[in-house]
């Protein structure tokens, strides 16, 4: 079981850290040089990208789930 | 700038997201591990997320956020008019409306989605000033509403018994006569080219 963890969620959790940590690292450099531009980046792109890391990272548990059979 | 506890949240998130991505190996392993995993990359995120958002609406209704596009800088000197019936200048001179707010409270309707297109129109603009043509001659989208003044002049003693009121103040309420029909200087442009400015002492 714990091989399984290792071996297939790693990288999918990776990347949904990479991806998250781009949506902070974009709202935190829009915080830092505040415009009403950067506002927009910040909100159009820096929170859509917090998500997608948050979704990517829940699929990745659910697929763990599936395949030790949880339902 | 935001707020320092918003900046120092949001390193915080970074430094966090990118301690569990050279960890995850370690942490998927145990149940702590994966909790940690389920906070770092979800929960919090997210919080910071919607905290940092949240400012960020709060920020952009304040009048230094409209005046930051040049375009509406004559709009933003016209506060300063020395003009005793421009009712821009006399609401933000006698501080008639909080002064860090003074553009969003008068521009953005006080109905149910008054906020939500106020901001879906400052969208609108700040598209148009980044990418688009700006237009000559700014204008409003529709003629200002009638509901807005009356938003916090309504009942007020001083509005009700002004003798000029009384005869229109039914057609007010019904929204069949504007206030602008009489006090139809909202913004002194010309005050602002003649630099006919007033600043107390």
């Amino acid at each position: 079981m714990a091989s399984e963890m290792t071996d297939h969620a790693p990288p999918a959790m990776r990347r949904a850290a990479v991806v998250s940590g781009i949506g902070l690292g974009v709202q935190l450099a829009a915080s830092l040089h505040w415009t009403p531009l950067t506002f927009i980046l910040s909100a159009a792109v820096g929170l859509p990208l917090v998500l997608a890391g948050a979704l990517m990272f829940l699929l990745a548990v659910l697929r763990i789930m599936k395949t030790k059979g949880a339902f | 700038m935001l707020p320092g506890y918003v900046v120092v949240a949001l390193v915080v998130g970074v430094v966090l997201v990118g301690l569990i991505y050279f960890n995850v190996p370690q942490m998927a392993l145990r149940t702590g591990g994966r909790i940690t995993l389920l906070i770092g990359l979800v929960a919090l995120p997210l919080l910071i997320s919607t905290v940092n958002l949240g400012f960020g609406f709060h920020q952009s209704s304040r009048t230094e956020f409209c005046l930051s596009c040049h375009e509406m800088r004559p709009y933003g000197m016209s506060l300063f008019a020395n003009n005793r019936t421009a009712v821009s200048a006399v609401h933000y001179q006698n501080r008639l409306i909080d002064r860090d707010t003074t553009c969003y409270s008068c521009h953005a309707d006080y109905a149910m989605f008054g906020d939500v297109t106020a901001k879906m129109n400052g969208l609108r603009h700040v598209w148009v000033h980044y990418f688009g043509k700006i237009p000559e001659k700014i204008a409003l989208y529709h003629p200002y509403a009638s509901a807005n003044c009356l938003h916090c002049h309504d009942d007020s003693r001083k509005f009700v018994e002004t003798a000029a009121h009384a005869p229109v103040l039914d057609a007010l309420y019904d929204g069949k006569t504007s206030c602008l029909g009489c006090h139809n200087v909202a913004h002194d442009l010309k005050a602002v080219e003649a630099h006919k400015l007033w600043q107390a002492k």
